[in-house]
């Protein structure tokens, strides 16, 4: 590409220009308006939620307000997320003819500039497609795609901290149990770069050289310009829409269940009535297999002991009914268990649904 | 006409540009993502429909589709008025479109309201499947489904 590229550098803006920004960008893009990339940071913290999703369902909204958190939908997917200044959003506005057609080669020319810059920093990053950025098997910042108007918008930060408490505290969860799961699977798979370094790099250092890694990879001169009246304008509008409850509590269908950690890593809950009594299940998926298992309910499970070395003997097992069930089995034959009205069928059952929900008729 | 595993039935009308397809039925028309269109999205997530009765304008979104990694528009060919969306199909099971994208993950029906003016871009036939060729190349699709 040997069009030149627009920087907007932003730290500091308020929360919800730093999610209207680069929607306006979008929306204002002509044939002529240069590809465009925004570096923001917001002066606040927020929670931010995917396009389709309903967030009286998905964000613990009375926490949001008790502590003063603004919560806005975007106009890209995935879920809800808690943001600060702890991230530098990295947003690119381009014309779709001068991206990759496919999302794979996309989502491959805008992670590697954030790739080649945790690695110039000393940090041992790398693409794991699709579109996520690992270090050692922990993800490092999530991206997104869209389309706005005429502009196709990639976004994704740089991540310099992220609170992962208050991460776990604005989800809407069936219970404080499923809230510790979160946390515990972000810590176990979530990272920054402090915590890689030690210490948070200065922020010029990392914005001059993501603009370096970005000349490189795009091949075209990256130059701070400042934004037009029209995009302003476009920008107050779309604030206004933000804010607005018709478009904040507008239902969702989302259909994929569960909190996603990162593209491998899902929790998932559920329960099912067993003739015994309801089991519940909070289950941490990876790549298709149970990474933890916690099982609890109101029925009867004997020795008392059993039902934690049964969680232990669920640990790697590939998520299929018959893997499940054969599994729990070999359990109740080792360990001698008795549970009146409840069958390893049903435990097996249980944490499919958590897998794959029912489907409604 | 199948081409790199893209299915481009040739009784269907096309709005390349947009990758929609379009079957005329008197006044009214249903319309759908191509198999080009439904394999670059992805498999959809989740997806949510202007309202019936609604007037669009031609290129304005009739529904808005979140796959796995993008959110984007599915435009109107021209402008319409929507009588009938796939919602119900959809609710049951998110990747009809998938799956069959011509047949029962069809996306909406719409009334044209300025059809005369606004189909100088629409094809058919081995027209559409020559300039569909063309596009395919460009864009380096080999086409997927979906199959459960």
């Amino acid at each position: 590409m040997s069009k030149k590229i627009r920087l907007l550098y932003m730290e500091g803006v308020s929360p919800l220009r730093s999610q209207t920004v680069y929607h306006a960008v979008g929306y204002a893009m002509k044939a002529d308006t240069p590809n465009t990339i925004i570096m923001v940071s917001p002066n606040g913290p927020y929670v931010s939620v995917g396009y389709h999703q309903d967030i009286q369902k998905e964000v613990d909204l009375e926490y949001c307000e008790k502590h003063n958190l603004p919560v806005y939908r975007r106009e890209v997917g995935g879920g809800a997320v808690f943001l600060d200044n702890g991230q530098l959003f990295t947003q690119w506005i381009f014309h779709k003819e001068d991206l990759p057609a496919t999302l794979e080669e996309r989502f491959k020319l805008y992670i590697d500039p954030l790739v080649a810059t945790y690695q110039e920093l000393g940090i041992p990053a790398n693409h794991r497609p699709i579109n996520d950025v690992h270090v050692n098997g922990k993800k490092i910042g999530g991206t997104g795609a869209a389309q706005m108007g005429i502009a196709e918008v990639l976004v994704g930060s740089l991540m310099y901290t992220f609170d992962k408490k208050t991460m776990s505290q604005v989800l809407k969860v069936p219970s404080e149990k499923m809230r510790d799961k979160i946390f515990e699977s972000l810590e176990a798979y979530m990272t920054t770069m402090t915590e890689q370094l030690g210490s948070t790099p200065d922020r010029t250092t990392v914005k001059d050289l993501y603009m370096k890694k970005v000349s490189e990879a795009l091949g075209a001169e990256v130059y701070e310009g400042e934004w037009t009246e029209e995009e302003e304008a476009m920008a107050q509008e779309i604030d206004a829409r933000f804010v607005s409850d018709e478009w904040l509590y507008q239902k969702g269908q989302l259909k994929q269940q569960g909190v996603k950690i990162h593209q491998d890593v899902h929790i998932v809950e559920a329960a099912f009535k067993s003739q015994g009594g309801l089991i519940r299940i909070i289950a941490r998926l990876r790549e298709g297999r149970i990474d933890d298992v916690a099982i609890s309910g109101d029925f009867t499970l004997l020795p008392v002991f059993a039902l934690g070395a049964l969680e232990q003997s669920l640990r790697g097992v590939a998520a299929t009914p018959e893997n499940l069930k054969s599994k729990i089995e070999e359990a109740y034959y080792r360990l001698n268990i008795q549970s009146p009205g409840v069958t390893p069928a049903d435990f097996a059952t249980a944490i499919m649904n958590a897998v794959t929900p029912p489907q409604p008729a | 006409m199948i081409y790199y595993a893209c299915d481009i039935p040739e009784d269907l009308t096309y709005d390349i540009e947009r990758d929609v397809w379009i079957r005329f039925d008197g006044d009214f028309a249903t319309l759908g993502m191509t198999d080009v269109a439904q394999t670059r999205c992805g498999k959809f997530a989740a997806l949510s429909f202007r309202n019936v009765g609604k007037k669009v304008e031609q290129g304005k979104p009739l529904a808005t589709i979140e796959s796995a990694k993008w959110v984007g528009p599915f435009p109107a060919p021209f402008a319409c008025e929507i009588v009938e969306t796939n919602e119900a199909g959809f609710a049951k099971d998110i990747l009809l479109a998938n799956k069959d994208p011509y047949g029962i993950g069809w996306l909406v029906k719409v009334r044209p309201s300025n059809l005369e003016a606004e189909s100088s871009h629409l094809v058919t036939g081995e027209a559409a499947a020559e300039k569909y060729k063309e596009r395919i190349r460009e864009l380096k699709v080999n086409c997927l489904r979906c199959i459960d």
